[in-house]
């Protein structure tokens, strides 16, 4: 009941027409970056953080959560339609998607990309309203090592799990540690790494690296790669499904949102993993006529199911954002850097001492998720425009954003050279294959997990043994572990049976 | 040398990079006291945790480049990359941070947007047209800036600086 209560109150804040506005400029915006190929919501989002100095704090969180939703909507749309694929969470969608339309069911394919996206986003904001006040109260209880364990799960997932090669992921892990690193030490005031310069006092600014990363690599890479890809797009249809779509679409969706939305609560990020599973399920489940459309016509169940995992695995990621602080993704990682701009500090306690703010947050998931499927179903041709805009003068506009990003936080031009630093380090991680959420998420968990760890071994009087005294923190290391070691395990007797097999 | 030999050996240097940023790392790490007051460590323990353990990777790094070159890689690496447009777009980009504070973001930007694009016409193909293209490239390049310098400066109260003090250009 009092749920219920907060949630009212919450729709009220949201519901305020400058908020109402804040939420339809984010979705919108958030359609037109998932749209736009070389840039996603992260970037976005980094690049709007200057805002944080003077949008009021719900405002901005509304804003900024319209463009991370908003963004998986649109890029869909791109993924469906182009023949090269946008943020990697459409990459499963393209596969059956992109079939789709080569055989004339693009109107089809969007549709039902779009709306399994809005029910599995509904369903996953139900999951949250209903599960993150439970999460929050009880993650009161963890004390530093449990959240210190929390924090190293987080890490070893992003950068071990997730992506091609362990060692390049660690590698990108712990560069962005040392970014982390440098500045005031939280506990001590003592500077680390910033040699006489005052700038690096404050430590290095997350949007430098974030735009620096994402959208300044993104335009070198293009400039120096992909002068020469020809794109291709396929032909729109109208967008709209037959009883038959329909009667397919349905199970899928539910399915996918079972899938997505468990993977989202846990703080072991990325939505590869969930919406490939939805897509395994799917092909798994298909017969016969279907079975064939899979890698052929295109199956609809191969978009419904993983649009709606992805969908319902983004949204539920802000449980483990906003109740643990523990962000796992690059999206959420600059949203939690966000609400570090407010000195707030996301975490159990961000229910009560924040509760307008979270409540208004998360009426506004509902409110975006209806005002997406308008602007995604029946707008949806306004968008497809966005795809005929020229590569040069995309990437070339996105370099004038990335500037105001970065100058507009700090006011110094020396980061605008800092930026471009940034941008050369991307380009050589890019095309070494290092993945960059690492970096991100080191870079702005790192100094609240060396606060944590430096707290857990003061409560165990200087003994790190405190880590396998207290049951949770022993538990949370054991799935580390295993975090670790199962996929090695599984990949070798996968390997060994082949060659039995073979 | 074929193509696989040489982006081995940038792979090598890639690994020689992570290592030398480690060492610096490390050589930073010496001059951080180690008090570490009532928590048993001190604000030096993560600088020498991740030295070494970036120390660590780079040196599995060189020795994948050395032993048949990284691991898993994605494919791709057959194309040709397109210098000349990384000129004109690092030009860009670097101009207009010198520039900034003194033409204003909007000169500032619009140049960037049009040395920028150049370089991505070029990379496209041959080149497309001298003087009237750059003066299309520099009008459009204005019509973004201006607005956005509008936008953000009169609605979201953030500075960025002008050629005047009118807050307009």
């Amino acid at each position: 009941m009092e749920i219920w209560n907060q949630l009212l109150q919450g729709f009220a804040t949201a519901g305020t027409p400058v908020n109402l506005m804040w939420a339809f400029v984010g979705c919108a915006l958030g359609t037109a970056v998932g749209v736009l190929p070389g840039i996603g919501p992260a970037t976005a989002v980094a690049m709007l953080l200057p805002i944080t100095a003077k949008v009021d704090a719900t405002a901005s969180m509304i804003f900024f959560a319209g463009i991370y939703y908003g963004a998986m909507y649109g890029g869909s749309t791109t993924s469906i339609l182009l023949n090269t694929p946008g943020e990697t969470a459409s990459m499963v969608t393209a596969m059956e998607g992109n079939k789709m339309a080569k055989s004339g069911r693009a109107g089809a394919a969007l549709a039902t990309a779009a709306i399994g996206s809005f029910f599995a986003g509904t369903v996953a904001t139900v999951v949250v309203t209903l599960f993150a006040p439970l999460m929050a109260e009880f993650a009161v209880k963890l004390g530093p090592p449990e959240y210190f364990c929390l924090m190293l799960l987080a890490f070893t997932t992003v950068s071990a799990v997730l992506g091609q090669s362990t060692l390049r992921g660690l590698t990108a892990l712990f560069v962005g540690l040392a970014a982390g690193l440098i500045g005031m030490d939280q506990i001590t005031g003592q500077a680390r790494y910033a040699g006489n310069v005052p700038e690096l006092l404050d430590g290095v600014e997350i949007v430098l690296v974030a735009v620096g990363l994402f959208a300044v690599s993104e335009a070198l890479h293009a400039v120096l790669f992909e002068g020469k890809v020809v794109e291709s797009e396929n032909k729109m249809s109208r967008v709209s499904m037959t009883r038959s779509d329909w009667r397919r679409s349905v199970p899928a969706w539910i399915r996918g949102t079972l899938i997505g939305a468990p993977f989202g609560c846990i703080p072991a990020g990325g939505t590869e993993i969930p919406t490939f599973l939805s897509y395994a399920t799917e092909k798994k489940l298909a017969k016969g006529e279907t079975l064939a459309e899979f890698g052929g016509k295109g199956a609809i169940e191969g978009v419904a199911g993983p649009e709606a995992a992805n969908n319902a695995t983004v949204t539920a990621a802000l449980i483990p954002l906003l109740t643990l602080g523990i962000p796992v993704s690059n999206t959420t990682a600059i949203l939690l850097g966000a609400f570090q701009n407010y000195g707030i500090q996301p975490g159990p306690q961000l229910f009560t001492s924040s509760s307008a703010l979270v409540w208004a947050l998360i009426a506004s998931l509902y409110i975006g998720n209806v005002m997406l499927l308008v602007l995604n179903l029946p707008l949806v041709g306004l968008w497809v425009k966005l795809l005929k805009v020229p590569k040069p003068q995309l990437y070339a506009g996105i370099l004038i954003f990335a500037t105001v990003g970065a100058y507009g936080m700090r006011q110094s031009a020396f980061d605008l050279f800092l930026l471009y630093g940034i941008g050369v380090l991307g380009l050589v991680m890019r095309r070494f294959s290092f993945p960059t959420a690492p970096v991100v998420v080191g870079m702005i968990l790192g100094p609240l997990a060396e606060a944590q760890l430096r707290n857990a071994i003061a409560i165990g009087e200087g003994s790190p043994l405190i880590f396998l005294q207290r049951p949770m923190s022993l538990t949370l290391l054991v799935i580390v572990v295993l975090v670790l070691l199962v996929p090695r395990v599984v990949k070798q007797f996968s390997r060994r049976s082949i060659v039995i097999l073979g | 040398m074929t193509g696989p030999d040489l982006s081995r050996r940038y792979q090598t240097v890639v690994g020689v990079g992570v290592c030398l940023v480690a060492i610096g790392l490390g050589v930073g790490a010496v001059g951080i006291p180690s008090d570490a007051g009532y928590s048993g460590v001190g604000p030096n323990f993560l600088p020498w945790l991740v030295s070494i353990a970036l120390t660590l990777c780079g040196a599995f790094l060189v020795y994948e480049a050395r032993t048949g070159g990284f691991r898993d890689m994605e494919g791709g690496d057959d194309e040709q990359p397109y210098w000349p447009g990384f000129v004109w777009m690092s030009a860009g980009l670097l101009l207009n941070a010198a520039l900034i504070t003194t033409i204003g973001f909007v000169f500032s930007c619009a140049l960037c947007f049009a040395m920028a694009t150049r370089g991505l016409r070029n990379a496209q193909g041959p080149s497309s047209g001298g003087l009237r293209t750059w003066v299309l490239d520099a009008v459009v390049g204005l019509l973004i800036a201006a607005p956005v310098f509008w936008m953000f400066t009169k609605f979201l109260a953030i500075s960025l600086p002008g050629l005047t003090q009118s807050g307009w250009i």
